[in-house]
């Protein structure tokens, strides 16, 4: 589905050039629920922005289903944004002029027009994620966990091959964060959609099929949830995780 | 069924408040300009501002720094929608639309939104010229007050029309141009620190204002002392140094403040961060603001230098009426004038009357060369109003002594006006007989009330008979003087006047400086004198109430009533013209002041949120309030008046090497002025920092 081959990406500050991405390979199969963790300053995000092609990258390359991403022009690159990919962000980013419905439609719009089979996907959306009460209200009256999951909504709108999420759990309480996991999952399962999130944590990324832990732009390890009994598996998976986040971290300090 | 075309309709209906300050600040820039340039091409000012002269270019100077803060503040404004409208653009970006789809929406939107508030904003300025210009008329009026526009002046606002919405729409293209969605979507938050300069930047910026305005001035007059050249108009880029400094010293305020903070490091620590860290935006809106606020004090200082001068020399005058004429005209004597105030219930007192002769002078003058000149020695330079001894002791009542072979020019006190005055002469010439008369200068006698642009000059009682002899009446003239036994009274003034200018023959039509000697030489060197062209300005009997008639009509009578009267009406074109320019460039000032400070609001909201989550009072977020409106207001009031107040000074300077004691007392005046704008401006602060107040704590 997704394949990131020796993706390279720097920023250049003044007269300095700092390397962010220092050959990052990875992929997401189909349905498949992945998550990537790392220290601040690792590059998570710029990873993302790179897949999301919302920032140049310079070597590398992106595959997503069976298109190259490098070289295509802004149109094309638009078009695939809004047709193959979902995007969840951490500051939620609803237009605060439409109701919540309308927010979910907006990838559809922009792909043509909002007809009734797509208001009725939103309406569809509204009741998986179960924020059918909030459908005519905007983003300045409902709540933050509310509004991620309206978000999450609004990245399924288009039936992506691949919903990428930035730190869609960083603004949010527990609960909130739980209901938005869950939504993501709803959507894996119910809808059959793929999803690589980029995430600080734990609690989050342990619902997911697999995360890949990066350090200093680089891939540092990748692991896997045990199959087994979905609550049991969750924890121990947090353990592993949180284990392998520690064990990261001391090496960073005995450096 | 909600396409994109509704999607962004809405959108739209919902951005209405950050398009309504959009709208309104170019509605505010497109307003000021459109009336300014009404005035600047208005036929009503055009004939009562000499073409050429000082007064015209100052208003045209004043209009390029207003035109200047004008499209800075369209830029800036454009620029803030632009960032409101970011995140919106950014995440419909981000969710797959391209720039080639979102380009007509966003461009018809800007274009509209541009367009509209530009027109009406032209349409509004010529209401708003007639309304402050009439209320002006509430204060002085004269038949030149009549309001006529020309709208050639839509030229210039069209212009200006063109390069906000061409601005507008190429930002719109920029920003959908734009390849990294992350910066677009977060341009809103995004801060424009500028670069840290030391401490030595303030002062540095001090220093270059003031050497830049000496330069800037004294730049012209080396040229045209020591090169003998005629200063070409781009040498005025001397002044440049001044613009740099003004920023530097911005820059000094915003990124370090002028206090030390040794001793206390963290004192308003938040309110100069904020202002750092969007010290690009901070810088220009003061530098804008400053160089405005410039601009309405020059504008202002003209009205009190004006008066104050005007009102002090006409009190000091020693007599309540004063005349001149040539000798064959048929003019009203002390028995008429007697007849005539007693038609008031007046009796006039101390009239004296001399006789003077007008003689051609030689001298020194400057010959142009293309653009440079050479000094060159002229046989009949000027025509010049010679006294005898015994005559100008009897007016004056001042002692004088002229050696035999001396002429002494006749000069104010403060001997400013001196280039009115012949001082190279060494030969007079009888201009009936031509016998000439060798002559030296004999230096200044001081009498304020007989200084004038034709000048006055006393001969040795015996040169005087000597050059006198054959001389027609046609060069002969009486000058003569006196005073109203008790009140005087204004109707008699002005009967006095309009008897005294009928009585005067076409031969006299002229303006002070139509010289009879200059058009004798010319005539005989084969060329045509200039007054007898249409490049020097007529005057007419027709118009004896128009300043044109009573500054420069060669016979011009003083009476203090009259002329004190009068003032007003005589000048108030000049007057209000200069308070419109003031007062649009305040009004500039204060709108971009005020903009910023709401904008501050808008762009720090998060911050004060933070701090109100920090436990901060309300009074500390007040104080914080204050921290970031106070530099916005108080630097550029303070820079811009104190620059223009200096530099005002230095041209009184300059005009003649010294500041006379009217100028001090206008420059007195001028303070004051100053003091209650700046009062007017505290106001302003005060509102503005109420209004960010109930936002922030709404």
């Amino acid at each position: 589905m997704l394949y990131v081959k020796n993706l390279h990406k720097s920023y250049q500050s003044g007269n300095k050039s700092y390397n962010v991405l220092k050959g990052i390979n990875l992929s997401v199969a189909d349905q498949e629920f992945v998550a990537v963790m790392g220290p601040s300053g690792s590059g998570k995000s710029t990873l993302l922005n790179c897949i999301s092609c919302y920032i140049p990258f310079e070597q590398g390359t992106i595959t997503l289903g069976e298109q190259e991403l490098r070289g295509l022009d802004e149109n094309s690159l638009a078009k695939i944004r809004n047709e193959k990919l979902g995007f969840v962000f951490q500051d939620f980013m609803l237009l605060d002029g439409l109701t919540m419905r309308e927010n979910i439609l907006v990838p559809r719009i922009i792909w043509g027009e909002a007809d009734k089979q797509a208001e009725k996907l939103a309406d569809q959306l509204l009741a998986l994620f179960d924020i059918e009460h909030i459908a005519s209200k905007y983003p300045a009256d409902v709540s933050g966990g509310e509004r991620q999951r309206t978000a999450v909504a609004r990245s399924l709108i288009n039936q992506p091959l691949l919903i990428l999420a930035d730190e869609p759990t960083g603004n949010l309480d527990s609960k909130s964060s739980r209901a938005v996991i869950e939504s993501f999952e709803n959507a894996r399962n119910k809808l059959g959609a793929s999803i690589f999130m980029v995430t600080h944590d734990s609690f989050a990324a342990s619902f997911c099929d697999r995360v890949i832990l990066l350090k200093d732009g680089t891939v540092y390890d990748t692991l896997e949830a045990e199959p087994g009994h979905k609550e049991e598996r969750r924890g121990a998976f947090q353990d592993r995780l949180l284990g392998a986040i520690r064990e990261m971290s001391n090496m960073e300090d005995s450096l | 069924m909600m396409t994109l075309k509704s999607l962004e309709r809405k959108l739209q209906k919902a951005d209405a408040k950050q398009a309504k300050l959009y709208l309104f600040c170019n509605f505010v820039s497109l307003l000021l300009i459109t009336a300014y340039s009404a005035m600047m091409f208005s036929p009503t000012v055009l004939l009562v501002l000499p073409e050429g002269g000082d007064s015209r270019k100052q208003m045209i100077a004043i209009f390029v720094l207003a035109l200047f803060g004008c499209v800075v503040f369209t830029i800036y404004a454009s620029g803030l929608f632009f960032r409101k409208k970011a995140k919106q653009l950014g995440t419909l970006m981000a969710l797959g639309a391209s720039g080639r789809k979102l380009l007509p929406g966003l461009l018809g939107e800007v274009f509209a939104l541009s367009a509209i508030s530009s027109l009406l904003g032209i349409v509004a300025g010529f209401p708003f010229v007639w309304i402050l210009w009439n209320s002006f008329k509430l204060i002085t009026d004269s038949n030149q007050m009549a309001l006529t526009l020309d709208f050639k002046c839509l030229y210039l606002s069209a212009v200006f029309f063109v390069i906000v919405v061409g601005f507008s729409c190429l930002n719109a293209y920029r920003y959908l141009k734009r390849t990294n969605i992350m910066e677009v979507m977060h341009e809103e938050h995004r801060n424009e620190p500028v670069r840290e300069m030391g401490r030595w930047c303030g002062p540095v910026g001090i220093g270059l204002v003031l050497g830049g305005a000496v330069l800037g001035y004294m730049g012209p007059v080396v040229c045209h002392r020591v090169l003998n050249y005629y200063a070409p108009a781009w040498l005025n880029i001397l002044y440049a140094p001044v613009f740099v400094g003004l920023y530097m010293i911005m820059l000094h305020t915003v990124v370090n403040g002028w206090r030390s903070r040794k001793k206390h490091p963290y004192k308003n620590l938040i309110a100069r961060s904020m202002m750092k860290f969007q010290g690009k935006q901070t810088v220009n809106n003061l530098l804008v603001s400053t160089v405005l606020i410039a601009g309405s004090a020059f504008g202002i200082f003209y009205l009190p230098m004006m008066s104050v001068d005007r009102i002090m020399e006409i009190k000091s005058r020693p007599y309540d009426y004063y005349y001149h004429y040539r000798a064959d005209q048929e003019i009203p004597g002390e028995e008429e004038i007697s007849a005539l105030a007693a038609q008031y219930g007046l009796a006039i007192a101390d009239f004296r009357q001399v006789p003077y002769l007008s003689l051609g002078m030689d001298g020194i003058s400057e010959v142009e060369d293309g653009n440079s000149f050479h000094y060159e020695r002229m046989p009949l330079k000027s025509e010049g109003r010679f006294l005898s001894q015994d005559s100008y002791e009897r007016i004056t009542g001042e002692k004088i002594s002229v050696q035999k072979g001396d002429y002494m020019a006749i000069s104010n006190t403060d001997e400013t006006g001196l280039y009115y005055l012949e001082d190279t002469a060494t030969v007079l010439t009888n201009m009936v007989t031509f016998q000439s008369l060798p002559t030296n200068f004999g230096g200044y006698a001081h009498y304020d009330f007989l200084m004038d642009s034709l000048g006055y000059y006393v001969l040795n009682n015996e040169d005087y008979e000597t050059i006198a002899a054959g001389l027609s009446k046609e060069w002969m003239g009486q000058t003569a003087v006196f005073n109203i036994d008790g009140q005087d009274s204004y109707e008699f003034s002005q009967d006095f006047f309009y008897t005294l200018v009928s009585s005067f023959g076409p031969e006299c039509e002229q303006p002070s400086y139509y010289d009879r000697v200059k058009k004798y030489y010319d005539n005989q060197m084969g060329e045509v004198y200039w007054g007898d062209t249409t490049r020097m300005t007529k005057i007419s009997y027709s118009e004896p109430n128009t300043s044109d008639f009573r500054m420069y009509w060669k016979y011009m009578p003083k009476s203090r009533i009259l002329d004190k009267t009068e003032f007003n009406r005589t000048f108030a074109v000049f007057l209000m013209m200069f308070l419109f320019i003031a007062i649009i460039c305040s009004l500039a000032a204060v709108i971009i002041e005020y903009t910023r400070c709401m904008t501050i609001v808008l762009n720090n909201r998060y911050v004060f949120e933070d701090l109100k989550r920090l436990g901060a009072s309300p009074g500390f977020i007040r104080k914080e309030i204050k921290g970031q409106a106070g530099p916005v207001f108080k630097i550029p009031a303070l820079v811009g008046m104190t620059a223009m107040y200096l530099l005002y000074a230095l041209l009184m300077f300059g005009n003649d090497g010294k500041i006379t004691t009217n100028e001090i007392g206008g420059l007195a005046v001028c303070l004051l002025v100053l003091l209650g704008i700046g009062g007017v401006y505290y106001l302003v602060y005060r509102y503005a920092v109420k209004n960010m107040c109930r936002q922030i704590f709404e």
